[in-house]
């Protein structure tokens, strides 16, 4: 899994994500970033990377 | 309408049924010894006692009962995989079951009323037999049951019920109960092919690692004329079930299996009602479709898995070592499988070709088959009965992006079709063994030649015929073994994968032991050595 920052315009891109759940309820919301995470994990592919990520965001859990 | 409507059954199935006969072993005064027996004569059990009768193996089958089939004719299994059928044609009964059974080979599944993913298996086989075939499991067993009773008459005992084993070192001393009286055999092995409430395995005092799953299902077996298409129909999400699953499926005698997924809290006495099952076939149906019950049944399902199938001279197979949910037709096709991996193997160790090592390999290979079923088909379960509001959420993300996106369409599962595993590498083995599909051999197939006595072949890639007959007269008088010659350019040569000068050693379970790259003699005895567990020089 890449650490380091990968996302040239990281303001940008949250901007985009921010601006894709505006007037969603909050099922909605869910909804779509599940969507997200599967068009997403398709991009990456890598079974051993998506892995890393899925543990990664459950240890990341405030 | 439905407040009026009488429901039609149709009139039950007329099973056979096959007269008990009093043994020699009640009269007796010495207890016989047995090469084989088997107890249980369902899919498992029948198929390793043709097997090895078609061996010349001397077997006793034992069943408690005088007919195939249990609790409604229609139950239980109706898809039979292609290595099934490789196996039915190997044992004489596949073209009784291609003349009654439904050939399919593609599957489609819908969310609603939209379709989001097909297969069609038809594209990846060069079989002489199709992806799948249904029938009715007791038609099955019927044929096998005519076909044993053709090689060996005696071979299967009715109303003998066991009611104790004894394991032993050197084999089993089996306590059988009949219309006639009590006697007692001897078995050098004893086989358990009783099923999933095995009393012989529970009694060992063995655990099968047993979980129920909450999910609740209930089939109507149905017959109508409406034209609905011969291929495996599933609903993820059935807007005419109230948006649960819906298995569609036709089977023998122009019988549909519907399957309906229910509210898991749901009271199976009061689903299995004909007029709640029949309001449920109008909604799938219309308002104008005749149609009459064959059988109702209401079902969840569970699975388990023994820890090991040989324990000594006893060696389980079938349900009676794993239960997997019944998705995908991973339950019956691989129990046949299971009795195709161990007939040729207890046949050759019997007859002293083979070291009895060699029944191990049963248990490594079986087993690890049974761990992958096991695994695939609850990868299905999880998707079909989502556990919280967040896996319906990621089930319905799936369902939403594969009505427009090729990827996602192959993560909506509803159940893996059964392929024959393959298996792990082993001391047999030392590469794994993958199975070899019917295809052409020599003007006949595969299974056609593996019909002929017990013995490998070895695939001689880009060598002659009279090469390949000097090899295997070189070879064949020390080890069970025939050489055919294949051209470098067919598609039996291109399906294994193997060039020109290679040689590959296929089992007489239609597995590929070996895959030679120099055809030398002393390479292909190593080969030999190793897959039959043989200690001869």
């Amino acid at each position: 899994m890449k650490a380091e920052p990968g996302i040239a315009d990281a303001d940008g891109f949250y901007q985009a994500w921010v601006a894709a759940h505006e007037g969603l309820s909050d099922a909605e919301s869910a909804d779509l970033d599940a969507r997200l995470v599967l068009l997403l994990a398709n991009q990456v592919s890598d079974m051993k990377v998506l892995l890393d990520c899925i543990a990664a965001a459950r240890a990341a859990r405030l | 309408m439905s407040a009026t409507e009488v429901w039609k059954f149709a009139p039950a199935y007329e099973l056979p049924s096959w007269p008990f006969v009093a043994p020699p072993d009640l009269a007796a005064r010495e207890r016989r010894r047995y090469p084989v027996v088997i107890a249980g004569g369902g899919l498992a059990g029948l198929t390793l006692a043709c097997d090895l009768a078609l061996r010349g193996i001397e077997v006793v089958l034992l069943d408690e009962d005088d007919t195939v089939g249990v609790r409604g004719a229609s139950s239980r299994g109706i898809c039979y995989a292609q290595k099934s059928l490789e196996i039915f044609d190997r044992l004489g009964i596949y073209e009784k079951i291609r003349e009654k059974g439904i050939t399919w080979s593609v599957g489609r599944t819908f969310s609603g009323a939209d379709e989001i993913y097909s297969f069609n298996l038809k594209d990846e086989s060069l079989s002489e037999q199709p992806p799948f075939i249904n029938l009715q499991q007791f038609y099955l067993e019927w044929f096998l049951v005519e076909r044993i009773r053709d090689i060996a008459p005696d071979a299967i005992r009715w109303k003998s019920k066991v009611v104790g084993v004894e394991h032993g070192n050197d084999g089993a001393v089996v306590e059988v109960e009949t219309p006639a009286g009590a006697y007692a055999l001897q078995a050098e092995w004893f086989v358990d092919a009783t099923g999933a409430n095995s009393r012989i395995r529970d009694e060992l005092g063995l655990d099968a690692h047993a979980s129920r799953h909450t999910d609740r299902w209930c089939i109507s077996d149905v017959r109508f004329k409406k034209p609905f298409a011969v291929e495996r129909w599933t609903w993820i999400d059935a807007p005419f079930n109230e948006g649960r699953g819906v298995w569609q499926h036709l089977m023998a005698d122009a019988v549909w299996r519907l399957d309906y997924q229910m509210d898991q809290h749901a009271d199976p006495e009061s689903i299995s009602r004909p007029e709640v099952a029949g309001a449920r076939l109008r909604a799938q149906l219309g308002p104008d479709v005749e149609f009459e019950f064959v059988w109702i049944g209401p079902y969840q399902y569970r699975d388990h898995l023994l820890d090991t199938f040989r324990l000594g001279r006893t060696i389980f197979i079938g349900d009676a070592a794993h239960v997997v949910c019944p998705f995908g037709a991973r339950g019956g096709n691989n129990g046949i499988q299971d009795a195709a991996n161990l007939g040729w193997k207890l046949a050759l160790v019997l007859q002293g070709r083979a070291g009895e090592t060699l029944i191990d390999s049963y248990h490594h290979e079986r087993h690890a088959a049974a761990v992958e079923n096991l695994r695939v088909t609850r990868r299905t379960a999880r998707f079909l009965a989502p556990r919280s509001a967040a896996e319906h959420r990621l089930r319905r993300a799936v369902i939403a992006l594969a009505r427009t996106h090729e990827f996602a369409r192959r993560l909506a599962n509803t159940g893996r079709m059964a392929q024959a595993n393959a298996y792990p590498p082993s001391p047999w083995a030392p590469a794994g063994a993958r199975s070899l599909q019917n295809v052409t051999l020599e003007g006949t197939t595969v299974m056609r030649v593996l019909r002929d006595g017990t013995r490998f072949i070895g695939l001689w890639i880009g060598a002659s015929g009279a090469q390949a007959a000097a090899l295997e007269g070189e070879l064949g008088a020390r080890w069970p073994l025939a050489v055919h010659a294949v051209a470098a350019d067919s598609a039996l040569a291109r399906h294994v994968g193997a060039g020109s000068g290679s040689f590959v050693l296929v089992r007489p379970d239609a597995y590929i032991a070996a895959q030679i790259d120099d055809a030398a003699p002393a390479n292909i005895e190593a080969a030999l050595r190793c897959a039959l567990a043989s200690e001869r020089a």
